[in-house]
């Protein structure tokens, strides 16, 4: 039972960081390989304000946030003046000095050794140390955020970011700033997905470079990818299956050492069909249904 | 400080052939083919089983594992890239579709083989020959050779020859060569062999060199990126500067600094390319479209 929480709970932080990959990648076209940095962003600042200075975790929220939003800003300002494999190949940069600097500052980061003893939640002095109250805490958030960015896709600014990645030329031709869109869809992505982050680092309590590396961002990308571009709904369902896929493989009786492999090779294999059939997201692929 | 200079060739070689095998797939599909990391990895592997598993005698366990490594880079394009690019979509959709081959792919090497790093030189660590008070190994010889070798002679395929010059009238205009006769999809698997030759040569260079693990083609196609980046795509002086200027980076960053903060001054580099100099050396265009 402790475990299937446990499961619920990943759950919870795999479909805020996809659904906020979402935003930026399904709206406004802007596919970005750094976010599993972003998210590492908000675990390492949640960590070292928690651990070195004893804050709580509602200074901590804003803070990563903050930090995190920060960064970004500054980041999609160089990023930004890339297009289309250009620009993931500079977010995989990015990427890689976050995670080069979480692995190597040791003064700061304690490097691969990682930080342990991070204290868990303790809300308006009731502990957050149990299952079910941190689950309860994340559906809470994973809510607010899914309604947060359905708010943000049926506004204004939510058709100018689709019109964007229709067509990008014509928008500016009718007089939105594209440059000023993009930069604002990036930064709230990373923002949000630095939430997780936070969540992420109170609750396993002790956190390492290893959890943010470029093939946790491939991850999270193949999850939007495989839910659909610009579906929020269809991003929770595959944050689901990622998240239960080698519990299911296990459940068939494969080996743990297997099924970790077996579970990335699945997701290619969709990735692959997904581009190659030219279908938006899984639920298309089998379904048949064009959206236009 | 020779030693340093002696080093930085050596790596610098091993971009530049990276770079190549990388622009050779660029040229004529438009795309950046994340799924030849996969096939440096296989080259490594697969000599790696012939040799080592099998004991085959190793001269022949190469050919093999060369002749393996370029049948895979065509089903690769013909199974999966022929379909997209008949399609028509965009680079970003080739771009993902190769990150998932080259995910696939990767994993199937590390369910074989495990993610543990293995050894192919099992031959005695050898202190090297001393040249002019620097020391090089038999390996490191070697692939200042052959890269060197290969690098030209790929060059001189590309300026003088006919499917050189095919290859370049596919890059420069698609449309214009099928009126001209010019058989696209047959150049395409030309340089598509090409380059998976180059790739699995690197592989095998570089597994000598140094330890290898399922994952060390993505790092060295990354480092073979940022070249491209920096020095153009299609400029072969750019290319050169950009593996030297990669390289001395790095070597100088490790004997300087720490050699922990290598990748980070490598990314850093490119970045401050990017915005301070977004054509790179050559000064070509990187956008593909102009607002």
């Amino acid at each position: 039972m402790e475990y299937i929480l446990h499961l619920i709970i990943f759950i919870c932080f795999y479909t805020i960081l996809a659904q906020s990959l979402n935003l930026a990648a399904g709206k406004a076209g802007l596919i970005s390989l750094a976010h599993a940095g972003f998210y590492g962003i908000g675990a390492y600042t949640t960590a070292i304000l928690s651990v070195k200075l004893g804050l709580s975790f509602w200074i901590n929220l804003p803070f990563a946030m903050i930090i995190s939003g920060l960064i970004a800003f500054v980041v999609s300002l160089i990023a930004l003046r890339t297009i289309d494999d250009y620009f993931i190949i500079c977010t995989l940069g990015i990427q890689i000095i976050i995670f080069s600097i979480m692995n190597n500052w040791m003064d700061l980061t304690r490097g691969p050794l990682g930080i342990p003893g991070i204290p868990s939640i303790n809300l308006f002095g009731f502990p957050v140390d149990e299952k079910i109250p941190f689950l309860v805490l994340s559906i809470v958030i994973v809510a607010l955020i899914w309604l947060v960015l359905k708010n943000i896709y049926n506004s204004g600014f939510g058709k100018i970011l689709v019109a964007i990645s229709e067509d990008e030329i014509y928008i500016q031709s009718v007089g939105k700033n594209v440059y000023k869109a993009k930069i604002i869809s990036f930064t709230i992505s990373a923002i949000l997905a630095s939430i997780p982050g936070v969540l992420y680092a109170h609750y396993i309590t002790y956190i390492d470079p290893t959890s943010f590396t470029v093939n946790e961002s491939i991850f999270i990308l193949s999850i939007v990818i495989i839910g659909g571009l610009g579906n929020l709904s269809g991003s929770f369902f595959a944050a689901a299956f990622m998240v239960l896929l080698p519990e299911a493989l296990r459940f068939v009786g494969m080996p743990d050492s297997i099924a970790a492999n077996m579970r990335q090779i699945i997701y290619g294999l969709i990735l692959v069909a997904v581009m190659m059939t030219g279908k938006n997201g899984v639920k298309e692929l089998f379904l048949k249904k064009h959206s236009f | 400080m020779q030693q340093i200079i002696l080093n930085i060739l050596i790596s610098s070689s091993l971009y530049l052939l990276v770079a190549l095998s990388f622009s050779l797939i660029y040229y004529t599909t438009k795309f950046f083919n994340i799924a030849l990391a996969a096939l440096i990895v296989f080259g490594s592997y697969f000599v790696y089983l012939f040799s080592v598993q099998l004991n085959f005698p190793f001269l022949f366990a190469v050919i093999l594992s060369v002749l393996i490594v370029i049948i895979l880079g065509i089903l690769n394009e013909l199974l999966v890239f022929y379909h997209l690019r008949k399609k028509s979509v965009s680079s970003l959709k080739y771009f993902i579709a190769s990150l998932g081959l080259y995910v696939i792919l990767q994993n199937c090497v590390s369910l074989y083989f495990g993610d543990d790093s293995k050894v192919i030189n099992n031959t005695e660590v050898l202190v090297g020959n001393k040249i002019f008070s620097v020391y090089i190994t038999n390996i490191q010889l070697l692939t200042l050779f052959i890269s060197s070798v290969l690098f030209i002679s790929i060059n001189l395929v590309l300026q003088k020859t006919k499917i050189g010059k095919s290859i370049r009238a596919v890059e420069s205009n698609v449309n214009l060569c099928k009126i001209y006769g010019i058989n696209e999809e047959r150049i395409i698997l030309i340089s598509v062999c090409l380059s998976s030759f180059l790739a699995a040569i690197v592989g095998i260079l570089s597994a000598f060199d140094t330890n290898m693990s399922p994952t060390f083609g993505f790092n060295l196609l990354l480092y073979g990126l940022v070249v491209i980046i920096i020095g153009g795509i299609g400029s072969t002086k750019g290319l050169i500067s950009g593996s030297l200027l990669i390289s001395s980076v790095q070597h100088f960053s490790a004997y300087y600094i720490d050699s922990k903060w290598m990748d980070l001054v490598t990314y850093i580099i490119l970045i401050s390319f990017l915005i301070l100099k977004p054509l790179g050396f050559s000064g070509k265009r990187l956008r593909k479209v102009e607002i």
